[in-house]
Order: structure tokens, then C-alpha cells, then sequence
């Protein structure tokens, strides 16, 4: 009886010590997403105030359902990720494996590694747009030169093409990073293990698949949660490389939803466009953490 | 209802509150612009010369950003809060239907200016359901820039223009280029579409609202462009890519027979210093085609018009600002210090305006005639868009023209719909018809 009353004392404080970090939450993460679930049951287009911003239930999701622009950027983000996380993986742990081991020069090439990522998004996307643009571009006077283009061309203006450039550029950020939370995993990894290996007569080959990649699976993990995330709301280095174009064949959903809502302020339809991809989000966060069992916390 | 008035009034309270307080009975204005460079001395100088014409009113200058989205998206969230400031609104020429139907700006009617004095095009741009909204402050006006060393006479048709381009570029150490533009996905192609369908007699949204752009003549518009990238080739592919500078670009330095572009180049294309085309340039109005009886010499209408801000207190006040700054001895000065077109057709024939612009007056003026509103609708932006993508599916082959104008002449009649305009399109668009 009185253990109950001590623990419910107990329960109450821990909940009022809790509750500053629960409230700020609550003001910035829920009161947030519940609004914006709320005004995507509106009509409300901030031009055209003559439309009133009367309550229409699910109409805007509907219309989400109904916009091929809408699946196709889906369509787009999609690849955009699978491809970019695919390359970023295997040349990340390439790189990892290779800082990993023990030479000169070696707290140099790490830091080195970072400078792609340490610059800015939209300055590395200018860059990029930059290398491709012109005809007279250095991405076409080199593959030239080397004989693999017969005479330079222009690469915005040709949906397969146009990738390149994002792809690439995106690859070129962003596998610092992942190189770095993998080399992080590997250094994890007790060198005892390979010692046994070698000795009982592994080559490098059966060490990496059978030691390395089993004991890098949470490094693994915890990086493809946060490169698919992240390749899930691409916005600007598409914005700033090709806009969207040709027409709208490289369009991602962040890039539609923002010009529903920024450039047509259409506030209702605009909203459920980001509720639609929070939940995307939200459920591939979920299914890594609970179908792949990534842990986030410190609970290993 | 009291929650939106008391966030207004608190908005309205954290605009003007690093102002200094009015004088009892003095009238403060609020003057939406640029505070940057010649133009922002410029604008100041004459708001000055305002206030000493008119001591009961003070007008002071809002910063706004030059940038006409950023600027339009500022408008349509103080409007919204129903800020009364800035009294004097900036609108680019495609937002004033839209301000006019959301109820933000005021009618101008019962100021009764005087419409006939100005460029036609500029005022149905700025008129919307039968009344007046804006006066145009200056205009902008699409050219057809032309190489006069290469080409001495002026093309009367596209295909003549084209001709020439050819027999230009086939010439020993001639450019590289025929004819350079805006392609790149932006509103800066529906302004290119918008004169090759006029000059093939096309329209996008014809006298009765209904939508048109997918007809014959809008097709062979479509067409004309195309060939020029794949089939005349005397356009490059970049330009599928291009902005205003890029084409500039390219014909400042020499690449280019025919470059089509806004009359601001003409400055830093005249500099010697910068441009390798100075005393070897002029411009004319774009072409219509031989081949389309009904097609016209058509530029795309731009530039800036003054409205009044329907919720500041002192909407008379407002007016009369806009009167001065509309006035021709302003549009002259406008002209003289930062080159920018006049509005008013009488100030061509004025010797003051000599030398003032760079460009033979009399091919100004023509080019201003040949103008043509882009749709005068309050839900131009969105219709632009769809406009934009379809155009440049079709430009970059991914569709065929008709395919892509069929696709954006359904979207278009889907918005329409979408936003209750049918009904007031077609009386509006009746009413404003020249």
C-alpha cells in the first residue's frame, strides 16, 4: 500500500520534470502537424479569398489521388533514392574500409573526405549545374576529349539525362557522410576477429563478408534511415539543377508541394501534400526501426 | 473574425512602428519599392518633389523586395492579415486581375483617370470585370533584337526572320546562333509562346473566356518554335535552358543574329567596354508569320502598374500619388535617369525623350502598339504554370505540340472550374475586350 502511494509520488514527479521537455515538443513538432492536418481539410487558396476556406473533408487527398503530377514525382523521388542511396553505400564503405586501415596521412584524407559535405547544398548545386550546363560545360568538353561523346550536348533538356547531374551531384555530397558513419561502425569491430580469421585461413574476401558486413549492420542501417529520409524530401538541389524539367520529369514531391503552397499558395491542397509525405516518411522511418530493427537509442 | 482584425492591427503596428509618429492632421502614405541604386534615388527624388506639392501628406518608402515573386508572396500575406500598408502597391502586370478579384486593391473609376491617354494593352492588362485597378507606371515590352551588320533590313515575316538567321550563320566567321531566347521552363517562355502566337493569330483564352490554346493556330505556333530547335536549327538547344541573361549573353558577345529579350539590355549591349555588338544592333517588333491571315505583330506586355491598397484609410490620398507618378513630366524623368518605357503614347513625339532609351523611339513605340496582354485572370500564375510544363514538353520533344497544348487547354478548363472563375471570365474578359 504504501510502496503504491510512494511509486505514484514518484510518477508524478517524473512527470513534471518531464513535462518543460514535453510541452516545447508538443509546441513544436505536434502543434504544428495538427494544424497543417487541419488546413488540409479546407479549401483555402490565400489568392482567392472569394473561395471562402469552408471545410471539404478529404476532397484535397482525393484530388492528391487523382494528380498523375503527384504520382509521377512520387514516381521520381523513389528512384532519386534508391539510385543516389544505392551508389552512396557501396563507394562509402569502399572509402570506409579504405580510411579504416592504418597509413600515413591518415587523419588528413578524413577530414579531406568531409569538404564535399561541409559545402552548402545550393552552392554545391550551382557547381554542379555549372560543370553541366553549356555546351562549351566541363562535363562536356572532357567526356569529348575522351572520345565517349561524339560532339557536346545539353543535358537539362532530356529527362534520362537530366539525372546525371542530380545523381552525381548528390553522390558527390553525400558519401562523405556515409563514409564517416561506417568508418565509425568499423572501428567497432574487434580486430581480434580478423586475427582468428587469417589464421584459420579466410581470405579478405570471406573476412568482409562473413566479419565486416554482419558487424556493420547497425552502422548500416542507422545510415540507409538517414539518407532515405533525407532522399525523401530532396528539395534543393533539384530546385537549383534542373528545376523539375524537362517539363516536370525530375519534379520531386517536396519540389510540387512547395510550389503548391509557396508559389499558388494553395494552403489546403498544399498541406495534405505535406501530411501525405510526413506519413510516407514517418512510415519508412517505422519500418526500419521496427521490420529492420535499427536501434537508435544506446539500449545495444 | 476579431482574432484576424487584431492580428492585422498588430501587423500594421509592427510596420509602421519605427516610423515617427504623424503630425496631427498630416496624411502618411506608404510607397511600395526598390531603395536600391539609381532607380531608388530616382523614386525618392520624385516622392520628395510629391510632399512639397502636397504639405498635408507624408509619404514614406517601403522597402520591398525587387524580386517579383518574393514581393507578390509578401502582397498576398499582408493582404490576407489585411494590412493597410503599403498604401501604394507595386503590382507586376499579370497579378492586377487577380488583386482586383480578391478585393485588395481599389477601383479607380471614381478618380476618373484618364484611360485614353495611355497605351491600350496597358490598360485592358489592368482592367478586370469592366473597371480600371492599376495605372501602368512603365512598361516593359518584348523586342526582337537584330544584328544591322549581318542583317540590314527588318524581317515582315517569322519565315523571312528565319531566312535570315540561315543565310547569317552560313556566312564565313558568321555566329553560331540564329536566334536566342528565354526556353527555359518559367514565365519567361510563356512570354516568347505568347508573341509567335500572335503572330500565327492564335490565343490562349479568347473574348468569351473560352480556352483556345489548343487550336490550329496555336498548334502552328508551337510548331514554328520547335522548328527552329530541330529543324531550321536556328536556335540552339540551350535556350531550352536560358533566362534573359544567357541569351543576353550570347548575343553581346557576337553568337547571335536575332536575340529576343526585355528593352533592359540595350545599356550594357551599347557599352563598348563590355559588349562586342555596340552601334551594330537595333530592335523592331516581333514579325507576324506570311502564312497566317490572321496573325499579327505581337510583343508580350510587361512592367510595373501603381494601385491603391483597399485597406489604408487614405485611398484619396493614395490616388493622387499614383496621378504624380503617372504623370508624363515623371514618366520622362523615369525615362531619362533609369531608361525605363514610358506608358503614354504622346511622350514618342516628345523631343525631351531623345537618346533617352537607347533605341529609335518610333520602334519603341511600335513594339508597345503590337502589344498583347498576357490572359488578363485573376488565376494567371497557376495558368502559367500548366502552361509552362506542357509548352516545354513539347519543346523538348517529349510530346507532340498538339498532344501538349490538348494536355494544358484540359488543365486550364480543369482550374477554371476548380476556382469558380467560368462565370466571371467571360464577363470580365467581354467587358475589357479593346
Amino acid at each position: 500500500m504504501k510502496k503504491i502511494s510512494r511509486l505514484g509520488h514518484q510518477a508524478r514527479l517524473g512527470w513534471t520534470l518531464v513535462a518543460p521537455a514535453l510541452s516545447v515538443i508538443a509546441l513544436i513538432a505536434i502543434f504544428p502537424l495538427g494544424w497543417t492536418f487541419w488546413e488540409s481539410l479546407h479549401l483555402h487558396e490565400l489568392r482567392m479569398p472569394w473561395l471562402g476556406k469552408p471545410f471539404i473533408g478529404l476532397a484535397n487527398y482525393i484530388e492528391i489521388a487523382k494528380d498523375p503530377r503527384f504520382w509521377a514525382a512520387l514516381g521520381h523521388t523513389a528512384f532519386f533514392t534508391v539510385v543516389s542511396i544505392s551508389l552512396e553505400l557501396v563507394i562509402g564503405l569502399y572509402l570506409a574500409l579504405v580510411m579504416n586501415r592504418v597509413f600515413r596521412g591518415r587523419g588528413f584524407v578524413r577530414a579531406a573526405v568531409l569538404v564535399p559535405w561541409a559545402i552548402p547544398t545550393v552552392v554545391a548545386a550551382l557547381l554542379w549545374r555549372f560543370i553541366f550546363e553549356s555546351q562549351g560545360g566541363i562535363a562536356n568538353a572532357l567526356l569529348v576529349r575522351a572520345g565517349i561523346l561524339k560532339e557536346p550536348m545539353v543535358w537539362f533538356i532530356e529527362a534520362s539525362t537530366a539525372w546525371v547531374p542530380v545523381i552525381l551531384s548528390d553522390v558527390w555530397k553525400t558519401t562523405p557522410f556515409v563514409a564517416l558513419l561506417l568508418l565509425a561502425g568499423l572501428q567497432n569491430i574487434d580486430l581480434s576477429l580478423y586475427e582468428a580469421a587469417a589464421v584459420d585461413g579466410a581470405n579478405a574476401w570471406w573476412q568482409l563478408r562473413h566479419i565486416t558486413l554482419p558487424l556493420l549492420k547497425p552502422a548500416i542501417l542507422v545510415t540507409l534511415i538517414f539518407r532515405t529520409l533525407d532522399g525523401f524530401r530532396v528539395f534543393d538541389l533539384i530546385y537549383v539543377l534542373t528545376g523539375g524539367g524537362p517539363g516536370t520529369s525530375t519534379e520531386p514531391v517536396a519540389l510540387y508541394t512547395f510550389n503548391a503552397l509557396l508559389q499558388n499558395l494553395r494552403f489546403g491542397y498544399g498541406s495534405a501534400l505535406s501530411v501525405v509525405i510526413f506519413a510516407i516518411t514517418f512510415g519508412l522511418a517505422m519500418f526500419y526501426v521496427r521490420g529492420l530493427g535499427v536501434k537508435l537509442g544506446g539500449e545495444e | 473574425m476579431t482574432v484576424g482584425r487584431t492580428v492585422a492591427i498588430l501587423g500594421a503596428a509592427l510596420l509602421t512602428g519605427c516610423a515617427p509618429a504623424a503630425k496631427t492632421g498630416e496624411t502618411v502614405l506608404t510607397f511600395s519599392g526598390s531603395a536600391l541604386g539609381a532607380e531608388g534615388t530616382l523614386v525618392q527624388k520624385q516622392l520628395k518633389r510629391f510632399m512639397q506639392l502636397n504639405p498635408g501628406i507624408r509619404v514614406e518608402l517601403q522597402r520591398t523586395p525587387d524580386d517579383a515573386n518574393q514581393r507578390h508572396q509578401l502582397y498576398v500575406q499582408w493582404l490576407n492579415a489585411r494590412v493597410g500598408n503599403p498604401s501604394i502597391l507595386q503590382l507586376d502586370v499579370v497579378w492586377t486581375p487577380e488583386f482586383a478579384a480578391a478585393g485588395w486593391v481599389l477601383p479607380l473609376d471614381p478618380y476618373s483617370p484618364a484611360r485614353s491617354e495611355f497605351f491600350p494593352a496597358t490598360v485592358i492588362a489592368n482592367t478586370w470585370a469592366g473597371k480600371l485597378y492599376a495605372l501602368p507606371w512603365f512598361a516593359d515590352v518584348g523586342l526582337l533584337y537584330r544584328r544591322t551588320d549581318l542583317v540590314p533590313s527588318e524581317p515582315k515575316t517569322l519565315e523571312e526572320m528565319v531566312s535570315q538567321a540561315q543565310a547569317a550563320m552560313a556566312r564565313r566567321g558568321g555566329p553560331r546562333y540564329g536566334i536566342v531566347s528565354q526556353g527555359a521552363r518559367y514565365e519567361g517562355l510563356i512570354t516568347g509562346f505568347v508573341e509567335y502566337l500572335g503572330a500565327f493569330g492564335g490565343r490562349i483564352i479568347d473574348d468569351k473566356g473560352n480556352v483556345v490554346v489548343n487550336r490550329p493556330e496555336a498548334v502552328r505556333a508551337l510548331e514554328f518554335m520547335r522548328d527552329e530547335l530541330y529543324k531550321t536549327h536556328v536556335a540552339p538547344l540551350d535556350v531550352l535552358t536560358w533566362h534573359e541573361e544567357e541569351a543576353r549573353f550570347a548575343f553581346q558577345n557576337g553568337n547571335a543574329v536575332f536575340m529576343r529579350n526585355w528593352p533592359y539590355p540595350v545599356a550594357a549591349m551599347s557599352d563598348t567596354s563590355q559588349s562586342k555588338v555596340a552601334g551594330k544592333f537595333t530592335v523592331s517588333p516581333m514579325p507576324a508569320s506570311a502564312t497566317a491571315p490572321n496573325g499579327h505583330s505581337t510583343a508580350a506586355l510587361g512592367g510595373a502598374q501603381l494601385a491603391i491598397n483597399a485597406y489604408t484609410d487614405h485611398p484619396a490620398a493614395a490616388y493622387k500619388l499614383i496621378a504624380y507618378l503617372t504623370a508624363p513630366e515623371q514618366m520622362l524623368e523615369r525615362a531619362q535617369v533609369v531608361s525605363q518605357y514610358p506608358t503614354r503614347p504622346a511622350l514618342y513625339s516628345d523631343p525631351r525623350m531623345r537618346g533617352t532609351i537607347g533605341i529609335p523611339l518610333e520602334n519603341a513605340r511600335r513594339a508597345i502598339e503590337s502589344a498583347t496582354p498576357r490572359p488578363v485572370t485573376p488565376i494567371y500564375t497557376e495558368l502559367s504554370e500548366i502552361l509552362q510544363i506542357e509548352l516545354h514538353r513539347a519543346l523538348v520533344r517529349q510530346v507532340e505540340p498538339q498532344e501538349a497544348l490538348n494536355s494544358a487547354a484540359a488543365r486550364i478548363n480543369a482550374l477554371i472550374e476548380r476556382t469558380g472563375m467560368r462565370k466571371l471570365m467571360s464577363g470580365g474578359a467581354q467587358e475589357s475586350a479593346p
